[in-house]
């Protein structure tokens, strides 16, 4: 017995032998060192000689990371993704092929996760590319990697993604905003949107949602707009751009892509046109701006837009209050300026409206922009279901006229209204006029009247 | 007994007496030292917005407060906290029933907050909500009051 | 090579080990070993009475400690850095996922085995006179035990962690008068944030380990003065009348005291006092069944250490200590669940907050702690405490089904759901 024991005792010893050295074998042998060594084995055919060659290849193994302070991010991609910022790497197979088209975004300064999603600090794939149990950050598919620029670009177009303007520009059209908050302005009928891109919530979920909203969220209050799949793509770039992070201000300079769509848009904003002129396109008071920017340094031109008195004194050019994106984006534009553009500019000049139509319309925009459009139609025509309220439906606002007075109409929209039960013992119905006098002034409120009933259509006579 | 040993006997019982007392005093310190005296945790009494920055019918929810914003056309604000009065989970409200469900425990809580089913001990508070001078709303969460209480504006 | 030899004599000073007196030296001069008696029963020291449970609890407190230690290094204990460090453990420090995962299953294992000892002791009604008192000690033990867990598990701050221990501490707060203080106290604020942290790990790497290792050095010290550990049920003889002893002072001379010479004790050297011979210890009947314990013990002890090691090690290789997503405050995980030995506790709360979480408990723990004064029935034989062991296996049962209940039978609500049934996650 005694015996026995003391073998049991010397095997059991051995095995927590074994089980430690396997435990330190394990350890120092993570996957990430067999990349490397790949990695420098690759770097090395390229090496003409045998002593540089050996140099290389003596590279000690290590864990590379970009520290992000300012967002509290740390990101180990790098350690299997060596290639990255090699441009000889550019055909190498993944995972060290070179990131083509990085631009200003250098992996030093901005990490990896922020565009790509994953999980930055693992450093075994699985869990690194994030579709592991516990991580909702997963890597973005190639199909919506670009809806992670809108992240720090929140304004203006950014060029290569035009689907994140085109989300933003049908989140403020349909209507969205009737239910939805977005960065305090909204309705409260649906969630708030703000923080949307930061739920991690997959953009194929999203994308079914805006196609059917029932499909994936079972008894959704949100009505069927009948977007087109690139519609519905749009929108949730759109959504996986609003994030919590504060990308803004930590890319503080990289907030606003000064490109010439940009630039288009300021050289309209500004009327540039009326005083100057693009190969004779437009007015004579200044000069011709075609290949202003040939003639001029950017610095000339930056101090020109700055303080106009400064470069010619006595010149007659306002100081327009530019920022320093402003006045990149505007440059770009007058690089690539045509007078048949500036032509097509002048021609969507509006034509001059009446007082009355310039109320009308500025009604039919604040219908639009508040999101009324969400639930009435862009036509008026209503029609969105909403079960257990009388009709079942969001009620058409074009016959309005028939059972209201227009003060009955501003005192609705004045102070909402929770439509009448079809059954008065079943649940609310999901959607209900909110009240409107604390988000708009009684101004937006009575051109939103005048905007209605300049739609009102007679009811047919009966008889 | 003489004198002395009185004495004798007299300062090692004070001693004694002045020991016990000490640590006590000692212990009660360290309670009073482990209680926090500051908590860096968002105020209990803060502002969250203006009147208008709620719509009538479904209530809004403040995640960083952990409240019920309530806004009823007659009756005017209230606010209930969302914080099961059970174990601490976070209650959604729910629009088809009117009523508060805990993910927890599966309590419910009906519209005045009361409790209608499950575990939780008492009703959902419901805090003091004021109009501040600047317009704004301000909730005061060491205030409880009865669910009946509004603030119309 | 004299130098050598007097080097190895200074440090080692006994006997050579062939010999009795070596074998006795090795013991008594060695701060470490001389909680042993230098000589053991064999009936003592037989597996199938104690399982040897005390012993890998112990040793899987060493583990801890020694784990501990090292996973300190790497710690932050604040939110911002916590989870990071986790991360870092899981995924670049060196031996980070083996060590983290050791001093997870050690806990564990620490739970169930304290638990477990518990139960042996009582079967074997090894509370009785005199140890009652060490089994008080013991149930303190089996507290701290919980308590070190409970504080450990917050530290990853996890969503498990963070609503575990949100759950756990309103738990605390249903105490009566000093309820809400002790979670104030407790978390350093009104709710589980950064002062909860700090203060759970102070009481995780300072308080409670000081607290477990000073009551674990009483209760060792409270096994050897009340007679060693308790022989096996089937081994106990007809009590003997015991002779009278006396103890301090000479013949002629009043003696300190007269008591009983026990037949369960062995006497260690340190109670040889001038004067008279000391008591009567060992019977000539006995005296086959004592055995040196070195190597008789120590080769018994050193087999259950290597195999808890080797337990705990192979599972921190091949299971992985789960991480959950960071700890998010806005958004409870439901079901929201405490730590598997709490959810006995949870699943009493679920009916009622103040019945199930602080009287049930608190009710149990003061019955454990008064077992040996109220149970005055002298033996230990099973047939003649009938009551006592349906009455404890009643209490083993009800904990056991809460916790299967609480851990596999609750979902989403706190639902009834059998583990077969798959429940997604309902809607928001």
């Amino acid at each position: 017995m005694e015996r026995r024991l003391q073998q049991y005792f010397f095997v059991l010893s051995v095995l927590s032998l074994l089980l430690i050295v396997g435990a330190a074998y394990q350890a120092s042998t993570p996957a990430w060192k067999r990349y490397q060594k790949q990695y420098v084995a690759l770097e090395a055919q390229g090496e003409p000689n045998a002593i540089t060659k050996a140099a290389v290849l003596a590279t000690p193994p290590e864990v590379h990371q970009v520290m992000l302070t300012g967002l509290q991010r740390v990101d180990r991609c790098t350690t299997c993704h060596l290639g990255v910022e090699d441009p000889t790497m550019k055909n190498a197979a993944e995972p060290f092929r070179y990131h083509e088209n990085l631009g200003p975004h250098i992996p030093s300064k901005f990490g990896c996760t922020i565009c790509h999603g994953g999980q930055g600090l693992a450093t075994e794939k699985e869990d690194a590319h994030g579709n592991v149990e516990f991580w909702q950050n997963p890597l973005l598919t190639k199909e919506y990697i670009r809806a992670s620029c809108g992240r720090c670009h929140k304004d203006g177009d950014v060029p290569g993604v035009p689907e994140l303007s085109e989300g933003k520009r049908l989140f403020e059209n349909q209507g969205c905003r009737g239910c939805h908050k977005l960065n305090g302005v909204g309705g409260t009928i649906g969630p708030d949107l703000s923080l949307e891109g930061a739920n991690h919530r997959a953009p194929e979920w999203l994308e079914k949602h805006f196609l059917t909203p029932n499909a994936v969220s079972t008894g959704s209050a949100m009505p069927n707009f009948h977007f087109t799949r690139d519609q519905a793509k749009a929108l949730t770039y759109y959504m996986l751009s609003l994030t919590s992070e504060d990308m803004g201000s930590y890319y503080s300079t990289v907030r606003l892509i000064p490109g010439p769509e940009f630039g288009r848009q300021i050289f309209q904003e500004k009327n540039c046109i009326n005083c100057h002129n693009v190969g004779g396109v437009g007015q004579k008071v200044g000069p011709d701006l075609q290949g202003v920017v040939g003639r001029h340094s950017p610095e000339w031109l930056d101090e020109q837009l700055i303080n106009p008195e400064l470069v010619y004194p006595g010149s007659s050019m306002p100081a327009y209050d530019l920022d320093g994106n402003s006045r990149k984006a505007l440059m770009a534009y007058l690089a690539v300026v045509t007078p048949a553009d500036v032509q097509a500019l002048l021609s969507q000049k509006p034509h001059v409206l009446s007082p009355a139509d310039v109320a009308i319309e500025a009604g039919r925009q604040d219908f639009a922009r508040f999101g009324c459009v969400g639930c009435h139609g862009t036509e008026l025509q209503g029609g969105v279901p909403n079960p257990n309220a009388q009709g079942g439906e969001v009620p058409s606002l074009l016959h309005l006229s028939d059972d209201y007075t227009k003060d009955e109409v501003l005192a609705v929209i004045r102070n909402g209204r929770v439509p009448p039960l079809d059954n008065p013992s079943g649940p609310p119905p999901p959607l209900y006029m909110p009240a409107w006098k604390k988000v708009l002034s009684d101004e937006d409120i009575n051109r939103v009247a005048d905007f209605l009933w300049s739609k009102q259509q007679k009811k047919a006579d009966a008889w | 007994m003489d004198r002395r040993t009185f004495f004798k006997a007299g300062w090692g019982a004070f001693g004694l007496a002045a020991l016990v007392s000490g640590v006590g005093v000692s212990l009660v310190a360290v309670g009073r030292y482990l209680m926090p005296s500051v908590f860096y945790e968002p105020p209990q009494a803060f502002k969250i917005g203006t009147p208008g920055d709620f719509a009538f019918g479904a209530p809004s929810f403040l995640v960083d407060q952990k409240i019920y914003v309530f806004r009823d056309r007659d009756k005017g604000f209230a606010v209930a906290s969302a914080v099961c009065t059970h174990l601490g989970c976070t209650v959604a409200h729910f629009q088809s029933d009117q009523k508060f469900h805990c993910p927890c425990h599966g309590s419910i809580f009906g519209a005045d907050g009361g409790v209608q089913h499950g575990p939780a001990p008492r009703a959902l508070d419901w805090y003091e909500v004021t109009l501040a001078r600047d317009g704004q709303l301000r909730v005061d969460k060491n205030k409880v009051v009865p669910p009946t209480y509004r603030l119309m504006v | 090579m004299n130098i050598f030899r007097e080097i190895y004599q200074s440090i080692v000073r006994r006997d050579p080990l062939s010999t009795d007196k070596g074998k006795t030296e090795l013991v008594f001069l060695n701060v470490w070993l001389h909680i042993h008696p230098a000589k053991v029963k064999k009936e003592h020291m037989k597996f199938r009475h104690t399982f040897y449970l005390g012993f890998i609890s112990f040793f899987l407190l060493l583990i801890l400690i020694t784990t501990g230690i090292a996973l300190m290094v790497y710690y932050r204990p604040y939110p911002a850095a916590a989870y990071q460090d986790m991360k870092d453990l899981q995924f670049v420090i060196y031996m980070g996922p083996f060590l983290r995962g050791m001093h997870r299953w050690a806990a564990h294992g620490m739970v169930a085995c304290v638990f477990l000892h518990m139960c042996r002791v009582f079967y074997t009604g090894s509370y009785k006179k005199p140890r009652q008192f060490n089994w008080v000690i013991g149930v303190v033990l089996l507290l701290l035990t919980l308590g070190m867990s409970f504080t450990g598990y917050l530290l990853p701050w996890d969503q498990l962690a963070y609503w575990a221990i949100t759950v756990g501490t309103n738990i605390g707060s249903y105490a009566p008068l000093v309820g809400g203080m002790l979670k104030e106290v407790l978390l350093g604020g009104h709710s589980v944030g950064e002062g909860a942290l700090i203060r759970f790990y102070v009481l995780h790497v300072a308080v409670l380990p000081l607290l477990v290792v000073l009551f674990t050095v009483v209760h060792f010290w409270r096994v050897r003065k009340d007679g060693g550990l308790s022989r096996p049920v089937w081994k106990l003889k007809a009590p003997k009348t015991a002779p009278l002893v006396q103890i301090g002072g000479t013949a002629e001379a009043v003696p300190l005291a007269v008591q009983a010479a026990s037949t369960e004790k062995t006497y260690g050297l340190m109670e040889v006092v001038t004067g008279k011979p000391i008591f009567e210890t060992v019977t000539p009947e006995e005296d086959d069944d004592a055995v040196f314990s070195y190597p008789y013990a120590f080769v018994r002890e050193g087999i259950t250490l290597m195999a808890t090691v080797t337990t705990i090690m192979s599972m921190a290789i091949f299971l992985r200590a789960p991480l959950e997503e960071l700890a998010n405050p806005a958004k409870t995980p439901n079901p929201a669940k405490a730590p598997w030995y709490f959810l006995g506790l949870q699943e009493l709360v679920s009916h009622s907050a103040l019945l199930g979480g602080v009287v049930a408990p608190a009710l149990m723990v003061i019955a454990l702690l008064v077992v040996p004064y109220i149970d005055r029935n002298p033996s230990r034989r099973p047939r003649d405490r009938k009551w006592a062991i349906w009455l404890f296996t009643a209490f083993v049962v009800v904990n056991l089904v809460l916790i299967v209940i609480g851990t596999f039978f609750r979902g989403p609500g706190w639902a009834l759901v059998p583990p077969w049934v798959h429940v997604t996650g309902g809607a928001e």
